[in-house]
């Protein structure tokens, strides 16, 4: 399978992809926006639908009707604060809805590809979009270079960055655009329904895993790696959607570490009474 | 010059007025503790001279420059911060250390300087020997005390505490107004400190202010009963 092509662009995309969720996953579960990620990808099939509606390239209006969006949670966000989630359940409904009515528009000639965006399909992947992962996962890593002590404030505590002097509000639009960015990008892979679990799933396991912010990090990425490669492989042997196949070996990771935590923490309970 | 000058604040919640006629200044070197019952809107005062709420009426200004010149440094204990944040994937030497970012480490390394300021916050509170635990182990107490040591790593200018001893024995917290009150007395810190052990601060602080309930108001809204200079009492840290 290693020597088809579009496994090839399928294994490169996933790494990629690996290298830039638990920084994204990180930092959404922390400001409580485990949601957005989710909202994002209903409101990225919007996107897709308006663009095969216009018949233009479906990840360029994705990335701009994403980027709208993304601003557009921040604005709710900070009109709801106490109920951040309003401001998700609004714009995922309203994504949802828009992308049905567009479909509806395009009198169902675009049900087949709009199906290998909500499922995901190896497939689809192009050399174009893996050039997209490998750009924005450069252009990812190098502002996490830069911003990390500024993010890391940010999202201990809001009050606390804005009262030492940071930009809380352009900094929350720009992670919100960046998010936006990268689920438009990865929905074809991994499918709309469950993009969202690719982002958090190896944050949400590795946080269970280190003490440290960086640490964090870097175990996310060794478990998206494990998962995304695996996932993809299961996808080919066996004819399953890979966003599915990633998220049933992330969840299986996730119950492998609270079952290895539970054990470890009642050996040492163990050898503690003993001595 | 003021660090805080706060002219003829009212605040309301929608239409319902709950802060009025505040008038106060906290300037370099005093140590203002600010009391209240439950529900008294301190926080809300708090928050409104850090800019984070907007006045209804009258004027707040923070100062932008420091006695010295320089740009104004504000450390922010927010109330029960620790809490909030249990669950953040740090370990106790990494939430101080941050505490130094604001000190124009926001793209730097921090230097061995730093890393000293960091090492002796945590070890004025105690907590040094528990610098590689995770913050979501530790108890509220000891939340509370890595929060004082991050304020005190930042070394700022000006301390705006919202209630930071709560969950704090006795001891830990005599400890801590002594550290406070040296640095109002001997680096001319300015102080702001939310707090409900008035009877314990009085004898560190230099001016209490009291919000009290507004009489003849319909609704809860609370008014500032005076701004009173406390007897000078010098701490005993050295």
């Amino acid at each position: 399978m290693f020597f088809y092509g579009f496994m090839q662009r399928a294994f490169q995309a996933s790494f990629f992809i690996s290298l830039i969720a638990p920084m994204l996953g990180l930092f959404l579960i922390l400001r409580r926006q485990s949601l957005m990620a989710d909202t994002l990808s209903h409101v990225s099939l919007a996107g897709v639908a308006l663009g095969m509606l216009i018949g233009t390239d479906p990840t360029i209006t994705n990335i701009f009707v994403v980027v709208l969006i993304a601003v557009a949670l921040e604005y709710l966000r900070m009109l709801y604060r106490s109920y951040s989630e309003i401001s998700i359940a609004i714009l995922m409904s309203t994504g949802m809805a828009v992308a049905l009515v567009l479909m509806g528009l395009n009198d169902g000639g675009a049900t087949l590809s709009m199906n290998q965006f909500l499922f995901g399909s190896i497939v689809t992947i192009n050399q174009q979009q893996v050039l997209m992962l490998a750009i924005l996962t450069v252009i990812i890593g190098s502002l996490y270079v830069l911003f990390r002590k500024p993010m890391y404030v940010l999202t201990f505590d809001e009050d606390t960055a804005f009262t030492a002097g940071l930009p809380i509000k352009w900094m929350s639009i720009l992670f919100n655009i960046l998010t936006g960015v990268t689920i438009a990008v990865v929905m074809p892979i991994v499918g709309a329904l469950l993009v969202s679990a690719i982002l958090i799933l190896p944050a949400a396991i590795s946080m269970r895993l280190s003490k440290s912010f960086n640490g964090v990090i870097f175990i996310g990425m060794i478990i998206a790696l494990t998962g995304m490669l695996s996932g993809l492989v299961a996808s080919y042997e066996y004819g399953t959607p890979p966003g599915a196949s990633i998220t049933l070996i992330f969840i299986f990771i996730f119950a492998l570490t609270v079952i290895g935590k539970k054990i470890t923490l009642r050996f040492k309970q163990n050898q503690f009474s003993k001595s | 010059m003021q660090y805080i000058r706060v002219n003829d604040l009212a605040f309301h919640y929608e239409n319902e007025p709950v802060l009025e006629n505040i008038s106060f200044e906290v300037n370099p070197g005093d140590f203002v503790m600010l009391t209240g019952e439950n529900g008294a809107a301190k926080t809300t005062l708090l928050r409104n001279i850090l800019g984070l709420l907007k006045p209804t009426k009258g004027t707040v200004s923070l100062s932008s420059k420091n006695r010295k010149g320089k740009k104004l440094v504000v450390g922010y204990v927010p109330q029960q911060v620790a809490s909030f944040n249990a669950g953040f994937p740090s370990t106790v030497l990494e939430l101080v250390q941050s505490g130094r970012f604001q000190r124009g480490k926001w793209f730097k390394k921090l230097d061995k300087h730093d890393k000293e300021h960091v090492r002796r916050s945590l070890e004025s509170v105690g907590m040094w020997d528990m610098r590689h635990k995770k913050i979501g182990e530790l108890s509220g107490g000891q939340k509370q005390r890595i929060s004082i040591a991050r304020v005190f790593a930042t070394d700022p200018n000006l301390f705006v505490l919202d209630e930071p001893t709560t969950g704090m024995d006795v001891h830990s917290r005599e400890q801590f107004y002594q550290l406070l009150k040296h640095n109002s007395e001997a680096h001319g810190k300015g102080i702001l400190m939310v707090t409900h052990d008035h009877e314990e601060l009085r004898r560190y602080a230099d001016k209490h202010i009291e919000l009290v309930r507004k009489e003849g108001s319909p609704w809860r809204c609370f008014s500032m009963d005076s701004c009173k200079e406390l007897s000078k009492h010098h701490s005993s840290f050295h």
